[in-house]
């Protein structure tokens, strides 16, 4: 399975419209996903469900809070397909 | 699937991310044979897609214990699941910022009774309003519990809500043995849990190595151990027992 950057950051982008009810145009890989886009804790852990689920990943709680952008999430998604893989 | 639960239909509140110890609770019932209805809490999306990771379907009701109507017409929302249920988990725990983490003398009215309600008062509400579909003799209720016989560094008011939640369940124990209703709690160890992470600010290590280092068995914060206890005190195997709380924390509260 070869998932480029640009197909997980939608399918990322999906996700937390999905969860949060927001535009695609109001999610951006720079942005603070707690801070800009104002998504609550629970909203997080919902995504980060989603997440895992998706792409068959695991998002340890030690390393949920050192995900911040949008970006974070995604290379937090590459590196762990690459070491699954 | 066989197992000590086979035919018992459980409701199981207080499932909210993978590491609630509800959620290991719902895993382990499903494994034994039970059924289960979870309710959810604020996030019905959240648990739904959690489901999705259980070893069996689970229908979802949405819950929030303090509200008297959801209460009111729980027992309706359940019953087009279940005619009966065989068993109840009370997984539920609440405390505002202000009275928790060293915030105990300053504590106001207002959140102390938010804290009570919630995770107190709950036992009460929800058992009560679960009374029609509970089978007589026969159903277990089981709550969560934290050992309240000493105060704890940033417990605080949740200490206090857990000491009352123990009258509370031994109370319940009485009015509803009668009716051939069990009514026990499980104190468990620390689990790295969001209701853990409210009241321990830094991931709490020094007290989770505490309490390993005073555990006889040890402590590995692990759910599975405290999932069992509950599915264990579900099953016909505690026939005879009521208004007990089972310690479930590797025997540190036997040690001094
Ligand atoms: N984690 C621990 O160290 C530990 C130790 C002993 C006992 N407990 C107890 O276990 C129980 C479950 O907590 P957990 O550690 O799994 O954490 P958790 O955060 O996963 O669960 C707490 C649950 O309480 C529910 N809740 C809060 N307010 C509610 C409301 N108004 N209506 C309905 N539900 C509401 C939440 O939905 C959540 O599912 C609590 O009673 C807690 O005190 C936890």
């Amino acid at each position: 399975m070869t998932e480029t950057r640009e197909d997980i950051y939608g399918e990322v982008s999906a996700i937390i419209q999905e969860v949060t009810g927001m535009q695609a145009a109001d999610v951006s890989p720079k942005k603070s996903i707690v801070d800009d886009l104002d998504i609550d804790s629970l909203s997080m852990v919902e995504i980060g469900v989603a997440v895992e689920d998706k792409f068959a990943v695991e998002i340890t709680d030690a390393e949920m809070p050192k995900i911040v952008t949008v970006e974070d999430l995604i290379d937090h998604i590459e590196q762990a397909m690459a070491a699954r893989d | 699937m066989n197992g000590i639960l086979t035919g018992k239909r459980l409701l199981i509140t207080g499932v909210l991310t993978p590491s609630s110890i509800a959620f290991h609770v719902a895993r382990l019932a499903l494994e034994n044979g039970a059924e289960v209805v979870l309710t959810a809490f604020p996030r019905v999306s959240l648990v739904e897609r959690l489901v999705r990771r259980l070893p069996g379907p689970a229908p979802v009701v949405g819950l929030d214990v303090t509200d008297p109507e959801q209460l009111g017409n729980l027992a309706d929302r359940v019953g087009e699941h279940f005619g009966e249920l065989d068993g109840v988990l009370h997984s539920i725990a609440y405390a505002p910022p202000a009275a928790l983490g060293g915030n105990f003398t300053t504590t106001t009215w207002p959140d102390v009774a938010t804290t009570l309600r919630t995770s107190t008062y709950s036992l009460h509400s929800l058992s009560i309003a679960l009374l029609p579909l509970l089978r007589k003799p026969g159903s277990s209720i089981v709550g969560l519990d934290f050992d309240s016989s000493v105060s704890w560094s940033e417990y605080d008011w949740m200490g206090v809500a857990k000491s009352g939640l123990e009258s509370c369940a031994r109370y319940l124990a009485y009015y509803l043995g009668p009716q051939g209703i069990r009514v026990n709690l499980v104190a468990a160890g620390p689990i790295r849990t969001m209701a853990a992470s409210e009241f321990t600010k830094e991931p709490g290590d020094d007290f989770y190595a505490t309490w390993q280092a005073k555990a006889p068995l040890g402590w590995e914060a692990d759910a599975d151990p405290v999932a069992r206890a509950c599915v264990a005190l579900f099953s016909d195997w505690f026939p005879a027992t009521t208004g007990e709380i089972l310690h479930v924390d590797g025997g540190a509260h036997a040690v001094g």
